[in-house]
């Protein structure tokens, strides 16, 4: 790739996030604009700002270099990613609305009433955030090697620089514009590549079979894979914590449920371009698998198949989109986080709020640094898995189980924690691929587990049942305006 | 577009009764009377009931496009388009089976609502 088109492409990206970051300090005043902006945002600017935050280097790039790796076996990752907001829609969208928390470790306390639990459940937020900010670095520092030809940590510094400076800034407020335009960003530098591509590839002789091509020899994934991946991505997207921020800027529990069904729009739309770029990669150029380059398979496949100057000016759109993506999921997790340190450490104010920004972006920057990275998608998976061992159980049973108990909400968290989260360091150690299937796909084992314990030992403590249940589940669920003429 | 001023989250855990600020009065008051504790149990119920329902409708769905791929290999050499019939299964016809599903559910959770308010305005 031609390395000042690259760098051209990073650097208005950049520029123009940092100005729309700066706008919104201008206009975010409040301590509440800093923790959730307004509840006023539209559904459809709301909807793209959630599509914005949750498309991240695992979506842009990650699921498009699996598909060249894996195939077919690969397609139920973007699936699981959409399908999980259906989940998100039917169990969490509304309830959690109607709850008037601002993070989950304001929920848990508010359904349990118990300090205890919020502690717990803000240990496992930061955990997942923190989690979840190592791959977006990993995308940036590849993203900008493959494009610019400089050192991978330049990537991550700038992503993490960019990030603190404009939330520290503008706060949620200003994230809300930043985010509905990088999913229209987004979307546009991935499909324009790939519809030229298309155009350019197609009509000529018969297409050769995807599946007669193996680049790299990944054997099939088996049915437990398949299954364990579907649950960890499935009931993971209803515990992500920048996800769920984003339901608090609906007015009410209707529209947080209308917001929901266009973001299931956007994303099926927007899948269907990683998905074509990873057929077209595995048809075109399945060279690109073989010296570890997947996961820049969309940065280099205008380059590959079109070349010249159409193909460096579709290559710095890549490049800008998915710097989009790296700045967007990660300043929404750094917002959430932030918003969950500063609370829980800080008292809350502002200046907590930004110290608060300052520990969400440092310390996965400093992970991100020492480690390689494994395969975007992969890694964001085995995120995914963490939450839905953790934070789906607790919600899910306090939203639809009066049962529920502050010991058991406890004890189900840190089970699921320490299972999922020993399952991930195992299957680090034995090296990533050569891990066995149990360790490498944890969801199928760990999630259950994490519910059963939680079931178990709330109906042993029942004594610990809070009073207060029936008026927190009235609130949870009872519509919020009741009909003009009602009572 | 309208603002609305917010106050800020830090009053967390020194609130009564553990419930936070800025509720719409009146939602409590369902709980006054047995019936209105009986409305809203039945109201959670159903909604539960119907979230279960998509879900496992959704995940059949799901199981069953799986099962084709893995045990139909004819779907990989059948092409429209000329794209394999298993990729475009997976890699594309799965989405409009979310959006039904979520669609279908919108309407019947506001019907359950709907439901459940002319009952309390019947009282």
């Amino acid at each position: 790739m031609n390395p000042p088109v690259g760098l051209a492409a990073f650097l208005l990206v950049v520029v123009a996030t940092a100005a729309v970051g700066f706008y919104g300090l201008r206009i975010s005043r409040t301590t509440g604009d800093f923790y959730v902006a307004s509840r006023t945002v539209p559904p459809w600017w709301n909807a793209s700002a959630i599509g914005g935050e949750y498309l991240s280097a695992a979506s842009f790039l990650g699921v498009a270099g699996l598909i060249l790796l894996s195939g077919t076996d690969a397609l139920w990752f973007p699936v699981g990613y959409t399908a999980g907001y259906l989940m998100l829609l039917l169990f969490v969208a509304a309830p959690l609305r109607r709850s008037g928390a601002y993070t989950i470790p304001d929920f848990t306390e508010a359904r349990l009433e118990s300090t205890a639990v919020r502690r717990v459940t803000s240990l496992v937020v930061v955990a997942v955030g923190w989690l979840y900010i190592v791959p977006q670095l990993h995308g940036a520092g590849l993203t900008i090697r493959i494009s610019t030809g400089l050192p991978s940590w330049v990537g991550a510094v700038a992503v993490v620089l960019v990030v603190y400076l404009s939330v520290a800034a503008g706060g949620m407020r200003s994230i809300t514009f930043v985010q509905a335009f990088q999913y229209w960003l987004k979307l546009t530098a991935l499909a324009v590549p790939v519809v030229f591509v298309l155009l350019h590839q197609g009509g000529g002789a018969a297409l050769p079979a995807p599946e007669a091509v193996n680049p790299t020899g990944v054997p099939a994934a088996g049915p437990y894979q398949t299954v364990s991946l579907l649950v960890a991505l499935l009931f993971g997207t209803l515990g992500l914590p920048h996800v769920l921020v984003r339901f608090y800027t609906n007015p009410d529990g209707h529209s947080a449920r209308r917001t929901t069904l266009i973001v299931l729009g956007l994303l099926s739309v927007f899948y269907l371009f990683p998905t074509a770029a990873g057929l077209l990669g595995r048809m075109y150029a399945p060279g690109l698998a073989r010296d570890g380059r997947s996961d820049a398979l969309v940065l280099l496949l205008p380059g590959e198949l079109v070349g010249g100057p159409a193909g460096d000016v579709l290559s710095a759109l890549v490049v800008a989109g998915a710097f989009a993506a790296f700045l967007s999921t990660t300043s929404g997790l750094v917002v959430s986080l932030a918003g969950v340190i500063s609370q829980d450490l800080l008292g809350g104010s502002v200046r907590g709020f930004r110290i608060g920004a300052l520990l969400a972006a440092v310390v996965p920057l400093a992970f991100a640094l020492v480690t390689d990275s494994l395969g975007l998608a992969g890694s964001v998976g085995l995120v995914f898995a963490f939450t839905a061992s953790t934070i789906c159980p607790v919600l899910l049973l306090g939203i639809w189980w009066r049962g529920l108990s502050d010991a058991g909400a406890i004890a189900g968290m840190l089970t699921g924690a320490v299972l999922c989260g020993g399952a991930m360091v195992a299957g680090t150690l034995f090296g990533g691929v050569s891990a066995p299937g149990w360790l490498a796909q944890p969801a199928a084992w760990t999630v259950p587990s994490a519910f059963t314990v939680m079931v178990l030992v709330s109906l042993a403590t029942k004594q610990r049942i809070p009073g207060t249940v029936a008026r927190v589940m009235t609130r949870l669920h009872v519509p919020e305006r009741p009909l003009a003429g009602g009572r | 577009m309208t603002r609305v001023r917010v106050t800020a989250p830090q009053s967390a855990g020194r609130r009564p009764a553990g419930l936070p600020p800025g509720a719409s009065p009146g939602r409590d008051a369902a709980l006054d009377s047995d019936a209105g504790r009986l409305y809203v149990r039945s109201l959670i119920r159903s909604q539960l009931r119907l979230a279960i329902v998509v879900a496992v409708g959704f995940l059949l769905v799901l199981a069953a496009c799986g099962l084709m791929v893995a045990l139909v290999p004819d779907l990989a050499v059948l092409r429209l388009l000329g794209i394999p019939l298993n990729w475009l299964l997976l890699g594309a016809g799965l989405y409009p089976v979310i959006g039904l599903a979520a669609w279908l559910y919108n309407r019947s959770a506001a019907r359950n609502e709907a439901r459940y308010r002319e009952l309390v305005d019947e009282r």
